[in-house]
């Protein structure tokens, strides 16, 4: 037997390397699909506003597009958590997810946070950047969303990040925002009336997402990543459910009922939504499972990858080839990438400085 | 009810001071009267988080000769460490696992 860390010698420090080297890969692994299946889910997303009854929403029927959003939305989380039951059934976990909702106070009510953070805070957030400030400052404000999830992470808990996964980090966003931002100065040059309304959005996009990462691994210290998204959506659907939708029924003239009604009854709609929560179930998936193993703050910035994907997919169904920028940004977003991954497999052995860390809630 | 899988781990390194996966892992196949390479699988992998997060240590290592999880992968012994006592506190789990 021999002490760990530092006095491994021989045939174990080569095991304790490899042991290491393959939770680093796998941890990297589930961030890449991470960044994969959120590039794919824009492709039905968008799809989906093509369809009946979004389809029918003047573009400048703004309040009506926000509820048709909500609505939208609530049946999307509804079929990611069917999605995500089905996989905790396949793996045996239904019976923890039982034993962990349950305990709200203890241990679910992080979930609960970050489903107000990944939801209503992000997605509105990002709905109103689109719609005053333009699609292109949106996707360029949810870049930001590691940098927030990783000072976050640093404050709350003392998570370590490295230079080398800072530098990565950077020259990935430095990579999204060379994809999207010549694009901006487009949207920039015609009015938006209300802009700040939109910047805002740009904000809580990037708070809402970067919180939800933080605060997830809060509630992943004490209980298991599959079991932890299952919760998460449970209290999405709750909230747009019994909370956002009952309010926008109840104080406003929107007839939330008929969008729903229509919706369900939209097979193409329906179609839609079923491809965009499963590619949806399983991106959050693999971003809790990458944030149990690398981090907060290296899950997002190879996560950020998801601008590179989400261009490639949308060019793929709409067979619109890319600018040429988009090359020199997927260079630096590949380039940051192999940066992160360069950093030393024992680096995610022990993701935080537990001495200070033992003080933070 | 019984604790969720990672609390229960949790709980017995509080109660037992150090102990070795295999032991750990062993205990909670009986907890939750499972057993079968997947559920070992899912259990270290468990072991594995709460390590990343600092709720335990990892105080010493062996390699398996195959009598565990299998033939070269290497086999750790786990302590709480004081975060992982303080989390366990945060939590409410530390007066449940008793």
């Amino acid at each position: 037997m021999s002490i760990l860390p530092d006095n491994a010698s021989g045939d174990l420090a080569l095991a304790l390397h490899q042991h290491y080297a393959r939770n680093q890969r796998w941890g990297f692994i589930w961030a890449m699909w991470l960044a994969v299946l959120w590039g794919a889910w824009y492709v039905p997303g968008t799809a989906l506003w093509y369809e009946h009854p979004y389809a029918d929403i003047p573009a400048d029927a703004t309040t009506l597009r926000l509820a048709a959003t909500a609505v939208m939305t609530w049946v999307h989380a509804i079929a990611v958590f069917l999605f995500l039951l089905l996989w905790n059934m396949v793996l045996g976990k239904v019976s923890d997810y039982g034993r962990t909702i349950v305990k709200f106070r203890q241990i679910s009510k992080w979930y609960a946070l970050a489903s107000l953070c990944g939801g209503p805070l992000a997605i509105f957030g990002s709905c109103l950047a689109m719609f005053y400030a333009g699609p292109i400052f949106a996707a360029i404000s949810s870049l930001l969303f590691p940098v927030v999830g990783a000072v976050i992470a640093k404050l709350w808990y003392n998570e370590k990040i490295s230079s080398r996964a800072a530098l990565g980090m950077a020259i990935i966003i430095g990579g999204g925002i060379t994809i999207y931002a010549p694009g901006l100065f487009g949207e920039a040059s015609s009015s938006h009336p209300h802009a700040w309304i939109g910047y805002l959005g740009g904000a809580m996009s990037a708070i809402g997402w970067g919180s939800e990462g933080a605060v997830a691994a809060r509630g992943m210290d004490v209980s298991d990543p599959d079991v932890g998204i299952q919760c998460r959506f449970t209290f999405e659907v709750l909230f747009w459910g019994c909370l956002i939708l009952p309010f926008i029924a109840l104080f406003t003239t929107i007839p939330v009922g008929q969008l729903i009604y229509e919706t369900l009854t939209n097979g193409k709609a329906i179609l839609w939504i079923l491809l965009a929560a499963v590619t949806h179930a399983f991106c959050y998936t693999s971003w809790y499972k990458a944030t149990s193993l690398i981090g907060v703050s290296r899950c997002g910035g190879i996560g950020n990858l998801y601008a590179v994907f989400a261009i490639l997919f949308i060019s793929a169904f709409t067979l619109q080839i890319p600018e040429w920028y988009f090359l020199a940004g997927l260079s630096l977003t590949i380039a940051g990438s192999f940066v992160m991954f360069s950093e030393p497999a024992e680096s995610v052995s022990q993701l935080r400085e537990v001495t200070k860390a033992k003080a933070a809630v | 009810m019984k604790l969720h899988q990672k609390g229960f781990l949790l709980g017995q390194l509080s109660q037992g001071g150090s102990m070795w996966d295999h032991e750990l892992v062993a205990m909670a196949l009986s907890e939750y009267s499972l057993s079968g390479a997947h559920w070992v699988s899912t259990l270290r992998v468990a072991l594995e988080e709460l390590a990343a997060a600092g709720l335990v240590t990892r105080v010493a290592g062996k390699i398996d000769d195959g009598s565990h999880a299998g033939k070269g992968k290497v086999l750790f012994h786990y302590k709480l460490s004081e975060f992982g006592q303080s989390r366990l506190h945060d939590t409410g789990l530390l007066q449940e696992g008793k």
